[in-house]
């Protein structure tokens, strides 16, 4: 009863060949050796990507090519194959999968409520950081999946880079052919790369849980290992370590998935020597030059992404910009990566379904992909990028023989891949190809004659009754030559005439039933055959490739496509608040060149100036954010957290930057959030709208670090939080101790740099601590302090603390109750950043009263008005209003406060704050009273450059309406012509603020 | 012990509490004049150099210079000040909930989906401590609402100022509040750190249920002979009038839906709670005459491709397709005193300012269908008005010299101020 199941193993790709022991594994029949020997012959061999021979021959034996070329002799003993009008091409390799790798497990979400898991839970000798897999090796893991290597074998790859995708650091991979059997026989290369990524896998340990975290917990492994490494004595075992070390010289594979990550991933690599190799996200075009940049190759997915469904206008509305274009311009990210040079090898992983794979890629190929790059990038780049050239990648002798035997060339349309050879072994894919059967045939049925019409090719054949009156109806079909069956429906509303037949000299003959259930005979013999009129099916299909958007930077709505330029301007007859000595200037010029503001003056003329008109307006430096968290804010969540760095995760794919211009502001402090007494260090960015993560950063600035007190840090909202500290006398112990560290920790390097290099023989290596060395920084003001912060006990406590270890606090942020002890912070020399008017969300803000800003800037202590959030950033200009409504400052001094003071407390004052010769043209003009709520930024400067104008922003929003119109035009023809659509959804990026934590919502406050 | 400590702690907080919360103002014992002033009505009008007059706590006389009044009154000059009816400040948690981020003192939402019953007036707070600092900046009357589930339950506008929750209610139990679900689901997606949309698989559901709730609700309220249900009669006010409808819906789709289903049932005054997703149906409300109730202007905009000023220029883009628009506050609850700017902004993005006044002031008196006594100064409303002085929509300007609340001269330092006074006074500072 077996011969059932013979049909569903032919639909499968089946193995030609019996596979035949290895010979250390037990035997349990007589022994069956044979000549494993063929030879192909007459095919087109493509033997790579750029080289082919027609009328070739193949030689194979025992797993290995013997033989290529055009004049070979066959030996005797050869299974000889005629492959006339077929080609044969190396196998497929795919860089990147998990093949054969045992699942992962998902960890559930925990965050701000939930019991956080501080030491590792991996059983035995390994990393401190569960996240840290290095130890891992997939060749150990590795089974043969059988019904995922026919998945691959369909698609024509022999190969495959599998590796276990679970932490920050992922061990090795191993490449495997994807033969069937056992697994020994398949492991090509058992230590072939080690793995790294963004993502900590099945961790819950509660550190890292940010993009800084993921980074800095990479750089002290790094440091780590080379610490470990240079012990003679280790002070301990470390498997994870050792095995990190041991790895450093394969390929370094980084799983970054988009183009920011893949330029965060590279500058780490940098850092320590390190080229990754770096599987990104398929988004490269949206900075290509940055990513050419990295000089890495990388590994590429083709997962387009499907037209939104737009056809209500409503539901469309609600699709990001961003969203339409990347689905037109995402097709033709190889192209752009290949024309600037980038070496790339595609891959499947990404894929929604598999079998999309080659459809996609001669997407890429329509959108200007060469076919040889193509074909390269599955096959030679991949083979070098594992430095398996040796045994894959190309059909030379010697090599593993992996091949491909297809009907036509591998990226033409209607390809079938007939056979995949892996290994000297082949498995069928597809059966020879339905053969064409295009024409007019006559089709005598149950009596009479018909017309029927057979078009198309292969597999896509379709079949046609013509009627009388010359209407068409389609006819069922099942081709599975020589067999046949067709379904006939004689009239529109018939039932169907049920035909089963067999293939004739021109045509077929066979037998049927009618609708009635009455046996007949039938014949159908060709009475005209068809010109190949399948191009225009083909020419149907394809799209206009040449009119596509263009890139805007960032990749948003209201993005440029090129930077705004400084130039020469001559702001006229306008009311300048200078902050400076000679206060607010009426009817005043400024002429700004080359970036800095160069006159101050009364009927100022230049030449070749570009003159704005400022009469009625008013003209104020640029506003100055001590406190933000925009544009890549966030919170780590370790006690002390001073390793970890924002500048790591700046993004300049952040509306808010743009519409924080709108607002006035043009430099702002990125802060890490409130989580823990010691977060983690800020960048300081100009609002550069277009600029990349790297360009928004100011070059130079002091660095600073966030510090926090009060509930926050105490975990006062999670009744189930183990973490030290829960008390604000412990807090005080945070810092007491990491001070008193840092100070041990410069003692032990000043020590051991003192010894002669003998002396060192004998000596162990300290180990290097990025947060004692953030820590020591501030000690010696190398960095400064920004702290959180709200009562007054705590406060008074972090001066103390302070003084004990003789350094100053820079900034206290939010300070709410600054007011309570202003005397104290005028003395100790601190700066106050603080909310205008916030109070009552939460118990230590119980006291917090509007005047706090006033009464501080009485006291003498430096006093500035920050936001935390991207809504209240953008009109800072009102919040410092209420310190004239609460507290009767003078106007000035109220504009100062979100300027000059958070300027000074920034230590950029130098640069910026106030309307001066020589600094930095980072200006704002109002429509009116800057300190007005009908106030609005008319235009914002950075550097002489305008980055916001009330004008521009009109017509960017009209060019955006018809962008976005062209871009639902095209998905209404997308969907009419057939093509896959997903219902249209928002993005929505998420709102940092002081409390946000990575994987989880939180809507409280501050 | 931990759990103990905590009581201690706020026993103690509530009796310095109460002791910071100014005492409540005497009823009006003789008519007031105010002389001078220009005073914005709410009405669209500005009365320059005005004189407005109130007795027993409603208005009596308004008008300019010369305009008579009582002998014996007490004539308040406020000349070079501005006179508006109060700020209203809509469905906010104002007296239900303190400090949000401590349980105990949240009372605003029920357990339970369905909570037509629970009345918000029971647990509004008198001595909330946010209430003297909304009074401080012109907000004398507020809907206390509560929130969560489908049916939240049932608001009352109340007084910003009272011996107790009888004392403070302006108008008890006039709204009820339904939160229409949501056709899509927020979904965060990890490798972008985004948040995207997905089909919301239970809407069909949860609709279904709310349907239900109404037809029984409709039903039961016509039905002779019938068990006494609490939540049935809750309902009861919705389909006489005597209650408004307040249908909180984010979407445009779910708008209309919730829109039309509240009308099909015939209840007569229906609000739509919503966002800038209204300027797509913005014809249906206007057509329909209902009001809409609109987050802050100061919010950012709902997605990345609106207009950066949206939520600034929604207000005057509404009003312009005809629709009567109230803003409102959200969050933090705090910070709704800045309610006066929100409406500043408004005007600062396309309106005039007298209208731009009418969003805080008679647009949400007539969405809470209490029109007739508050929301500009009138003869026969409310004397509940404030005088600033200066423009009070504008935060330089908005400094109050004098509120009335039905006629009540109201106490206006609070905490704040007092704690203001006692360390400039620790300082030595001159102000």
């Amino acid at each position: 009863m077996k011969i059932r199941s013979i049909p569903v193993m032919l639909l499968a790709s089946i193995c030609l060949f019996q596979a035949y022991g290895q010979e250390t594994f037990p035997r349990n029949d007589v022994k069956d050796e044979r000549i494993e020997a063929f030879a192909f012959t007459n095919a087109i061999i493509y033997t790579d990507a750029e080289n082919q021979l027609a009328g070739a021959t193949l030689l194979i034996r025992d797993g290995k090519i013997e033989q290529v070329g055009q004049s070979i002799d066959i030996p005797a003993g050869y299974q000889v194959r005629d492959l006339d009008g077929k080609y044969i091409y190396p196998g497929l390799i795919d860089i990147y999968t998990n093949y054969g790798m045992p699942e992962v497990k998902r960890p559930g979400r925990s965050g701000w409520t939930s019991r956080e898991q501080i030491d590792p839970t991996t059983k035995g000798p390994y990393s401190a950081n569960d996240a840290i897999k290095s130890h891992f090796m997939a060749v150990e893991e590795f089974t043969i999946d059988e019904k995922e290597a026919e998945a691959f074998r369909k698609l024509g790859f022999g190969t495959v880079l599998s590796f276990r995708p679970d932490g920050i650091a992922r061990g090795t991979g191993a490449v495997v052919t994807l033969g069937d059997g056992s697994e020994n026989k398949h492991i090509i290369k058992d230590q072939a790369t080690a793995h790294y990524s963004f993502n900590r896998g099945s961790s819950t340990q509660y550190y890292p849980r940010s993009m800084m975290g993921y980074i800095s917990l990479l750089r002290q492994t790094y440091l780590d290992a080379e610490w470990y490494n240079e012990l003679d004595e280790k002070p301990f075992k470390d498997v994870s370590l050792e095995s990190w070390i041991a790895s450093q010289s394969l390929p370094q594979i980084f799983d970054a998935r988009n183009w920011m990550n893949t330029l965060r991933a590279d500058k780490v690599g940098d850092e320590f020597g390190v080229q990754y190799v770096i599987k990104s996200g398929g988004n490269e075009y949206q900075r290509i030059a940055e990513v050419k940049g990295t000089n890495a190759s990388l590994i590429i997915p083709v997962s387009f992404p499907d037209a939104y469904d737009v056809e209500d206008p409503i539901d469309a509305d609600r699709v990001a910009y961003e969203d339409m274009l990347h689905w037109e311009l995402a097709p033709t990210n190889p192209a752009v990566l290949s024309e600037n040079g980038v070496t790339f090898a595609l891959t499947t992983s990404g894929l929604k379904k598999k079998e999309h794979f080659f459809a996609n890629v001669r997407k890429a190929i329509e959108f200007g992909l060469d076919e040889t790059v193509a074909l390269k990038s599955l096959t030679t780049i991949p083979a070098s990028l594992l430095q398996i050239e040796d045994q894959v990648g190309t059909i030379a002798q010697g090599k593993i023989a992996n091949f491909i035997i297809t009907d036509r060339p591998l990226f033409d349309h209607g390809l079938t891949i007939h056979e995949n050879w892996i290994q000297g072994k082949g498995y069928v894919i597809t059966r020879e190809s339905e053969p064409d059967h295009a024409g007019t045939y006559t089709l005598q049925l149950d009596g009479a004659d018909y017309v029927m019409k057979i078009s198309g090719e292969g597999n896509a054949q379709k079949v046609k009754l013509v009627l009388n009156d010359t209407s068409e109806l389609n006819i069922g079909v099942q081709f599975e030559q020589p067999l046949v069956s067709f379904q006939v429906k004689l009239s529109k509303d018939d039932a169907p005439h049920r035909l089963s037949g067999w293939s004739t000299e021109d045509g077929w003959r066979g037998t049927g039933q009618t609708p009635d259930g009455a046996w007949f005979d039938w014949e159908a013999s060709m009475v005209e055959e068809e010109e190949m009129a399948s191009k225009d099916d083909e020419s149907e299909d394809e799209e206009d490739t040449r009119d596509v958007g263009n890139v805007v930077y960032p990749f948003l709505a209201y993005g440029i496509e090129e930077l705004p330029e400084q130039k020469t301007f001559l702001i006229k007859n306008t009311t300048v608040w200078t902050n400076e000595e000679q206060g607010i200037l009426e009817n005043t010029d400024v002429l700004i060149s080359n970036g800095k503001i160069s006159q101050i003056g009364k009927d100022l003329s230049a030449s070749g100036a570009e003159i704005i008109d400022g009469s009625g307006k008013h003209l104020t430096p640029g506003i100055v954010d001590e406190h933000t968290h925009i544009a890549g804010g966030g919170n780590e969540v370790a006690t002390n957290s001073a390793m970890v760095r924002i500048g790591d995760q700046v993004t300049s794919e952040d509306i808010n930057i743009y519409r924080s211009l709108a607002g006035g502001v043009t430099t702002a402090q990125v802060l890490h959030g409130s989580a823990n007494p010691i977060g983690g260090q800020s960048a300081i960015i100009k609002l550069k709208w277009g600029e990349n993560p790297e360009g928004l950063q100011i070059p130079g600035a002091d660095g600073f670090i966030k510090f926090a007190l009060g509930e926050n840090v105490k975990r006062s909202r999670n009744s189930n939080s183990i973490r030290y500290p829960q008390t604000r006398m412990g807090v005080e112990q945070v810092y007491v101790d990491a001070f008193t560290n840092a100070r041990e920790y410069e003692k032990a390097w000043a020590n051991y740099n003192a010894f002669t290099p003998d002396e060192k023989e004998d000596h162990a290596l300290p180990r290097r601590d990025l947060a004692d060395e953030a820590i020591l920084e501030i000690l010696n003001e190398e960095r400064f302090i920004t702290c959180h912060s709200y009562v007054q006990s705590e406060i008074n406590m972090l001066m103390k603390v302070a003084d004990q270890f003789d350094f100053r606090i820079n900034t206290f942020t939010h300070i709410l109750e600054g007011y309570k002890v202003a005397d104290k912070m005028k003395e100790h020399g601190v700066a106050a950043s603080t909310f205008s008017d916030w109070w009552n969300y939460k118990w230590e803000v119980r006291y917090a009263i509007p005047y706090n800003a006033a009464i501080m800037h009485r006291e003498g202590v430096l006093t500035g008005i920050n936001s935390d959030d991207a809504n209240m950033g953008r009109r800072l200009n009102q919040e410092a209003a209420k310190a004239i409504k609460y507290g009767g400052i003078s106007e000035e001094e109220a504009l100062k406060m979100v300027t000059l003071n958070p300027a000074i407390m920034l230590h950029l004052d130098d640069r910026i704050g106030s309307v001066k010769v020589g600094k930095d043209a980072d200006l704002v003009l109002w429509t009116d009273h800057p300190l007005s709520v009908y106030a609005r930024a008319e235009k914002t400067l950075i550097e002489g450059a305008v980055y916001f104008d009330l004008e521009e922003d009109q017509e960017r929003r009209n060019e955006l309406q018809v962008e976005r119109n062209r871009l639902v035009q095209k998905m209404l023809d997308a969907k009419k012509s057939g093509k896959r659509t997903q219902k249209a959804k928002s993005r929505e990026y998420l709102e940092v603020h002081c409390e946000s934590v990575l994987g989880e919502e939180n809507h409280s406050h501050h | 012990m931990k759990n103990i400590s905590i009581l201690v702690t706020l026993f103690l907080f509530t009796v310095t509490l109460n002791a910071q919360v100014p005492v409540p103002a005497e009823p009006q014992s003789q008519p007031i004049v105010l002389t001078g002033g220009t005073a914005h009505l709410g009405t669209g009008e500005i009365v320059e150099n005005a004189v407005i007059v109130f007795d027993e706590g409603k208005i009596t006389a308004v008008g300019s210079a010369g305009t008579s009044y009582p002998s014996g009154a007490e004539v308040i000059d406020i000349e070079g000040q501005h006179i508006y009816p109060s700020f209203i400040l809509m469905n906010s948690i104002v007296g239900l909930s303190e400090v949000s981020s401590i349980r105990a003192m949240n009372d605003e939402e029920e357990e339970g989906s369905i909570n037509p019953n629970v009345r918000s007036v029971i647990s509004y707070n008198t001595d909330s401590e946010n209430i003297p600092t909304f009074r401080f900046n012109g907000i004398l009357l507020a809907e206390s609402a509560p929130e969560g589930g489908i049916i939240s339950g049932t608001s009352s506008v109340m007084e910003m100022e009272g011996w107790n929750w009888e004392d403070a209610c302006h108008t008890m139990d006039m709204g009820m509040h339904v939160h229409w679900p949501s056709r899509t689901r927020r979904n965060f997606d990890y490798s972008t750190f985004t948040v995207t949309e997905e089909k919301n698989k239970n809407y069909e559901k949860y609709v279904t249920d709310i349907k239900g709730h109404f037809a029984d609700a409709k039903a039961y309220m016509d039905a002779e002979d019938k068990t006494t249900n609490l939540k049935m009669e809750a309902m009861k006010g919705l389909f006489t009038g005597d209650m408004v409808l307040f249908v909180h819906a984010r979407a445009a789709k779910e708008m209309i839906e919730s829109l039309t289903f509240a009308q099909s049932l015939g209840i007569p005054k229906i609000v739509l709670v919503g966002g800038s997703d209204a300027v797509h149906i913005s014809s249906y409300l206007a057509d329909h005459e209902i009001p809409i109730v609109i987050p802050p202007t100061h919010s950012l905009p709902d997605r990345t491709d609106q207009a950066i000023d949206l939520p600034y220029s929604l207000p005057n883009i509404l009003t312009e397709a005809g629709v009567k628009v109230v803003l409102s506050h959200e969050d933090m609850l705090a910070n709704a005193r800045n309610l006066p700017f929100y409406a500043g902004t408004a005007a600062a993005y396309g309106m005039d300012k007298e209208e731009a006044l009418k969003l805080i002031t008679i647009n949400a008196a007539e969405a809470l269908g209490i029109e007739d006594q508050v929301g500009t100064i009138e003869v026969g409303k409310d004397a509940t008005l404030f005088v600033s002085q200066g423009d009070a929509l504008d935060i330089r300007g908005n400094v109050l010299s004098y509120a009335f609340i039905s006629g009540k001269k109201v106490v206006l330092p609070n905490k704040q101020q007092a704690l203001y006074d006692r360390y400039s006074e620790k300082y030595g500072h001159t102000r």
